[in-house]
C-alpha cells in the first residue's frame, strides 16, 4: 500500500475517532475557545457596559456608556438608562438625571409603570442639554429610541443629537 | 433514479446478510444508546418516548444502509423528518415562551435570539476587525431558547464540520429536509434545463451578504433574506420594513424550498441561494472523504448528473472523475449509478479499490454526528406532537 492510502485511512480512522470525541470533549472543548476569544456582542443590542448607577428612593437608575454607530449601521447614537428593579418603581416615574455625571441635569424622563408586564410602554423625555435628543410618546421604535421591559428592569432608550 | 436500492451484484465485498448488517450496525447502535440515555430526559414522559422512538429509527435505517448497501434512500428519511421536526419543536417552544413567532426587540436586547449556524460566516469579518459580534445573541449560556448561546453553536458546528465537512448539509442541517421532501414528491421533474450558472448563486450571495453585514453592523442574511425564518422565527412587524423583511422571507421560502423543488427535483435553496452552504463548501477541501468517479466503469450516462440534487456534477467533472466542491455526499449520484462507478473515497488511495470501506468509515462518522446533532432535534420535535396530541 502506497504511503499517500496509508496516510488516508488513518486520517480517516482519526476522523471517525474524532467524531467519537465530539459529544465528549471537541464540542465543549471548541465552545470555550470561541468563547475565550475574547468577543462581545455589539452593543446596539447589548446597550453598552453600565458605567454609573443613580440612587433613588426605592430603586436604581443604571447608566450605560453611550453607543455610537459603527460603519454604515443604520440606527443611531444613543445612551441606554436602566430603572430597577420595576416592583419598587411607582406608577409614574418622572426623574431628571444627570446622564454624563458632570453634576448638571441632563434630561426628564417620564413614563407610566403599568402593574401587567405585557402593557406597552411609552416614554417621554424632555432634552436639558442638548446633547440628548428629546423624544414623544415613543415606544419601542428603533434599538436607538426605544423604552423596553427586559426581565426586572425597565430600559430607555436615549438618542443623542448628531454633532 | 436515486430513490432505488441499489442491487449488489455478485462478488461484492458489501455486506448483505442480516447478520453482518446487524453486526455492522451494532456500533451505531451502542452509540444510540449513549446519545439518547440522557438523565435530563428521565423527567419528561414524553421526551423519553420521543428518544426511544428516534434511536430506532436511526438504528434501523442504518441497518437498511448497511443491508441494501443504498445510502441516499435511507439518509432522506431521516432528513426530512429532520426537516420537518425541527420547526415543530422549535415553533412550539417559542410560542409557548412568548406566544409569537416574531422576535420582540426585548428579547434582542436581553441575548435572547436564538443562534442557528446560518450567519455564522457572516459574523466573522466583523469580529476580525472589531472583536464584535454582529448579533442579538448571547455569547455563553443564558441566551437562546436552548439557553445555549453562541459559543455553544459555534462549537457543535466546528466539531461537526472537522468530522463531516460539507456533510454537514447532509446530515446535520435541520433546514434542508424541508425542500428535499418537496423535492421527492414528484416522478419526475417538470423543469429540467436550469441554466448551470445558478449554481454560482451561493457564492454570490455568500459575499453580498459577508461585505454588507460589515458595512452595516448586522446579520443581513437574517434580517433580509433567510426562507428558513417562515418557519421558525422572523422579525416582529414593528414597521414597514419589518412587513417588507418578513414579505421576502415568505416569498423566498414558497419560492426555493417548496416550489422549486417540487418542479426540477432538485434542492434548490441549497443549490442556488443558500450562502452557509456555499461557506461550507470550503471545508470539503479539509474532510478526506469525497466521492470519485471511476472512469473505467463509467459509460458516461449522466444519470448521477440527474440525480444530483445540487447539481455538483457536470460533464466536465464527471470527465475528470470528481464531483464539484459544493458536493454534500448525500450519495445521490452513488445509488444512482447503475455500474457502480460513482463511489465513496478516501483521499490518498486509490479509486475503487475499496469503496465499501471508505462509505462505511465516512457513514460512522457522518451517521455518528447526525444520530448525535439531528437525533435530539428529530426527538424534541417528535416529543413536542406526543405532548400536544397525547
Amino acid at each position: 500500500m502506497k504511503l499517500r492510502a496509508k496516510l488516508g485511512y488513518t486520517a480517516a480512522g482519526m476522523t471517525v475517532f474524532a467524531a467519537l470525541l465530539v459529544p465528549f470533549l471537541l464540542y465543549g472543548l471548541f465552545t470555550k475557545g470561541f468563547a475565550a476569544l475574547g468577543l462581545h456582542v455589539d452593543e446596539m443590542y447589548s446597550g453598552g457596559p453600565k458605567v454609573r448607577t443613580v440612587q433613588t428612593a426605592g430603586y436604581s437608575i443604571d447608566i450605560h456608556r453611550p453607543v455610537f454607530p459603527r460603519m454604515l449601521q443604520r440606527e443611531g447614537p444613543f445612551v441606554q438608562l436602566d430603572w430597577k428593579p420595576v416592583s419598587a418603581l411607582p406608577a409614574h416615574v418622572s426623574d431628571v438625571v444627570d446622564v454624563d455625571g458632570d453634576g448638571q441635569p441632563d434630561i426628564r424622563v417620564s413614563f407610566d409603570v403599568p402593574r401587567d408586564a405585557k402593557t406597552p410602554l411609552r416614554v417621554n423625555v424632555e432634552a436639558l442639554n442638548p446633547r440628548y435628543e428629546a423624544m414623544r410618546n415613543v415606544g419601542k421604535e428603533k434599538f436607538s429610541r426605544l423604552i423596553v421591559r427586559v426581565d426586572d428592569a425597565i430600559l430607555v432608550r436615549v438618542p443623542l443629537a448628531h454633532p | 433514479m436515486a430513490t432505488k436500492a441499489r442491487i449488489w451484484k455478485p462478488g461484492d465485498t458489501v455486506p448483505r446478510t442480516i447478520g453482518r448488517s446487524l453486526l455492522l450496525t451494532l456500533p451505531i447502535a451502542l452509540w444510540s444508546l449513549l446519545m439518547f440515555a440522557n438523565p435530563q430526559r428521565q423527567s419528561n414522559r414524553s421526551l423519553q418516548i420521543a428518544s426511544v422512538i428516534t434511536s430506532i429509527f436511526m438504528i434501523a435505517l442504518f441497518f437498511m444502509m448497511m443491508r441494501t448497501g443504498s445510502t441516499y434512500r435511507w439518509r432522506r428519511w431521516f432528513f426530512v423528518a429532520l426537516g420537518i421536526l425541527f420547526p415543530v419543536g422549535f415553533i412550539h417552544n417559542v410560542m409557548v415562551m412568548r406566544g409569537t413567532m416574531g422576535i420582540p426587540i426585548e428579547e434582542m436586547i436581553a441575548g435572547r435570539t436564538p443562534f442557528c449556524y446560518l450567519p455564522i460566516p457572516l459574523l466573522i469579518l466583523p469580529a476580525a476587525f472589531t472583536k464584535t459580534l454582529v448579533f442579538p445573541g448571547s455569547i455563553l449560556p443564558g441566551g437562546g431558547m436552548s439557553g445555549a448561546g453562541m459559543a455553544a453553536m459555534a462549537g457543535v458546528w466546528l466539531a461537526i464540520t472537522l468530522v463531516v465537512g460539507k456533510g454537514w448539509c447532509s446530515y446535520a442541517c435541520f433546514f434542508g429536509g424541508i425542500e428535499e421532501g418537496m423535492a421527492s414528491v414528484p416522478t419526475r421533474a417538470k423543469l429540467r434545463r436550469i441554466d448551470p450558472r445558478w449554481r454560482y448563486g451561493p457564492w454570490a450571495v455568500l459575499l453580498v451578504m459577508v461585505l454588507l453585514s460589515l458595512a452595516l453592523f448586522e446579520p443581513a442574511y437574517c434580517l433580509w433574506l433567510c426562507p428558513f425564518k417562515a418557519v421558525s422565527e422572523y422579525v416582529a412587524a414593528r414597521n414597514t420594513v419589518g412587513m417588507v423583511q418578513n414579505g421576502i422571507f415568505v416569498v423566498l421560502f414558497g419560492g426555493l424550498v417548496i416550489a422549486l423543488p417540487l418542479l426540477t427535483k432538485k434542492r434548490t435553496q441549497c443549490a442556488f441561494f443558500c450562502p452557509f452552504g456555499a461557506f461550507q463548501s470550503i471545508f470539503n477541501k479539509t474532510s478526506v472523504f469525497d466521492l470519485k468517479i471511476d472512469r473505467t466503469r463509467c459509460s458516461p450516462c449522466v444519470l448521477c448528473k440527474t440525480a444530483c440534487p445540487t447539481m455538483s456534477l457536470t460533464d466536465e467533472s464527471i470527465a475528470r472523475g470528481e464531483t464539484l466542491m459544493s458536493c454534500m455526499k448525500c450519495g445521490a449520484c452513488v445509488d444512482a449509478c447503475p455500474k457502480h462507478a460513482v463511489v465513496w473515497h478516501i483521499k490518498g488511495t486509490e479509486v475503487a479499490t475499496r469503496p465499501e470501506r471508505a462509505r462505511l468509515l465516512f457513514l460512522y462518522a457522518a451517521w455518528g454526528m447526525a444520530v448525535m446533532f439531528a437525533g435530539s432535534i428529530i426527538a424534541q420535535g417528535l416529543a413536542t406532537i406526543l405532548h400536544v396530541l397525547v
